[in-house]
């Protein structure tokens, strides 16, 4: 929002009634909002009673992590092991081995090119005729994190090269060793452009995960419509369902921001 | 060169991978871990559903672990999608499908059918203000609701033959426009929207339909007879013959003894287990 401003002059008094005129916006939608979601005629005490259990506030029957905990758990290990993989993609593409050339393409071809829940079901339908027999949980897993790790691998290699070549012959003439010039010049530059994308992919990724319920794991959505159905209470859990997911997401935008303002510093306005 | 090599490697490692596993011993490796792994669906009320405290329970539960006392071993319940539990192949992840499952031909490439533990009769499901169908033979053109890859879809399709059955359905329809959904309570959501709203009719179990019905205070009726009677019967992943005698005896003592019967009353409202 900082670098949105209408004018870039304008004083701090002027951004104070920007921001308080926007919060009134959002004030008046949310309570459209409501209003709409008040139509339903929703049980309002069920949504309650149920809502610690979605949230993750308490463990499941078999005292695991269940509800929005358990979705967090998943997209921490996913978004972890998709960077490993989307960085491991990037390097591949932008080297001069045409056996890494060929892999990194195959693999994001691939990820990018079948739906994520095709994928779902072949990881954990298809692996096991191999023999290993993965569980649901890594299972979910181990989808996300090479169908996210397949995108990230393009946003990562686009700021990359979004780098100025003048800016690695630079640092090769102050005499810095390549991996400096990658570690102090490259990455900083890079990631400026890399943040956006990459935070608008987790809180999808945050989302998508709900397609591992599929696979009888007890995260937000699997609770939702297992409640919903065996009370008939189907849209009470999926409205419930939906605010915890929007409430995530929102903390995820926050921590966008604040990435973004850390690598944007050479950029703000003074 | 180097890349030629690499390939080769790669493509050799590919092919180790490939090696079909050995079929896992379902008897043997359910007294050895002592533990049996049920797989049902995870809300198909009264057959298993969630309670209170998350857990799964329900007719099918109940009946699974019947089995597993009788085996000496705990029971755990898996609640994947049914498209997983029909795919078959299980590779040990899963061991016993009481899961109110028809046999049907298609289903028997991939699973074992053990033993039948309750009859279910399929029925035609209308809203409350509906007059124009009465039968199964009105449904032609009828936009109908059914859970996907269920014999009910099957049905409407006029390509269900039941093996085991005494009598195969009859379609006394020309065709008619199907609606299938993942669950049958998204079906029941439609169909309470009003009478031809998005749906005009639901075939679906009567068990699970009768619950429905009396939860909807006169939403929704059941109209004329059954359409079909199907046995329902417990399955399991291929080739454990061993595994399959044990629990077909199993069942047949539950039957004999009264206890499917009873636990067919708590449920079900009914006693529709089968009769030895």
């Amino acid at each position: 929002m900082r670098t949105s401003l209408p004018n870039p002059n304008s004083s701090s008094k002027a951004q104070t009634a920007f921001r308080r005129r926007v919060v009134a916006v959002w004030g008046v939608l949310l309570a459209l909002f409501v209003l709409f979601f008040y139509t339903f005629n929703l049980k309002i005490s069920y949504m309650v009673e149920k809502f610690p259990a979605l949230a993750g506030f308490n463990l499941s029957a078999n005292d695991f992590l269940q509800g929005a905990a358990l979705t967090l758990f998943v997209c921490a290990v996913s978004i972890i092991a998709s960077i490993l993989l989307g960085t491991l993609a990037a390097l591949g593409r932008l080297s001069g081995s045409s056996m890494l050339y060929g892999m990194a393409t195959f693999y994001t071809s691939f990820f990018r090119g079948t739906p994520l829940l095709v994928q779902i079901f072949l990881i954990y339908i298809g692996i096991p005729q191999l023999g290993p027999v993965p569980e649901a949980i890594p299972a979910g897993i181990i989808a996300l994190s090479l169908n996210y790790g397949a995108y990230l691998s393009e946003i990562f290699r686009a700021g990359l090269i979004s780098v100025n070549k003048g800016q690695r012959e630079a640092s090769c003439a102050l005499g810095l060793p390549n991996w400096l010039t990658f570690w102090k010049i490259v990455l900083p530059q890079a990631m400026r452009f890399v943040i956006p994308p990459t935070g608008t992919q987790f809180i999808a990724m945050l989302k998508d995960s709900s397609l591992i319920s599929m696979m009888g794991v007890a995260e937000i959505m699997f609770l939702a419509q297992a409640y919903g159905r065996s009370t008939y209470r189907y849209l009470e859990m999926l409205t419930t369902a939906a605010l915890i997911y929007w409430i995530m997401s929102l903390a995820f935008e926050i921590l966008q921001s604040r990435l973004e303002a850390h690598y944007g510093k050479g950029f703000r306005d003074r | 060169m180097r890349t030629i090599r690499n390939l080769s490697i790669l493509a050799a490692a590919s092919v180790a991978l490939l090696q079909p596993a050995l079929a896992g011993d379902t008897l043997d490796r359910v007294m050895r871990k002592k533990v049996m792994i049920e797989v049902t669906d995870q809300a198909y009320p009264p057959f298993s559903q969630v309670n209170d405290k998350g857990e799964v329970v329900g007719y099918d539960i109940d009946v699974a672990r019947e089995i597993g006392k009788r085996l000496g071993v705990e029971v755990k319940v898996e609640t994947p999608t049914w498209e997983i539990i029909t795919a078959g192949r299980w590779k040990g992840r899963y061991d016993l499908c009481v899961c109110s499952m028809t046999p049907t031909e298609e289903r028997k490439e991939v699973l074992d059918f053990i033993a039948e533990y309750y009859d279910a009769s399929a029925v035609i499901v209308t809203n409350g203000d509906n007059v124009a169908v009465k039968s199964a033979a009105d449904l032609n053109g009828k936009r109908v609701g059914v859970e996907a890859s269920t014999t009910y879809e099957k049905y409407l399709n006029k390509n269900l033959s039941i093996p085991g059955a005494k009598q195969q359905p009859a379609f006394p329809f020309e065709s008619v426009q199907i609606k299938p959904y993942e669950s049958e309570v998204m079906a029941f959501q439609d169909l309470g929207l009003g009478d031809g709203k998005r749906l005009d009719a639901i075939v679906a179990n009567y068990v699970t339909a009768k619950d429905q019905v009396d939860k909807s205070d006169g939403k929704f009726k059941i109209v004329g007879e059954p359409v079909f009677h199907e046995p329902i019967w417990i399955s399991a992943d291929k080739d454990d013959a061993e595994w399959n005698a044990k629990i077909k005896e199993i069942v047949a003592e539950m039957i004999k003894d009264g206890t499917l019967a009873k636990l067919s009353e708590k449920w079900l409202g009914a006693d529709l287990s089968p009769k030895s």
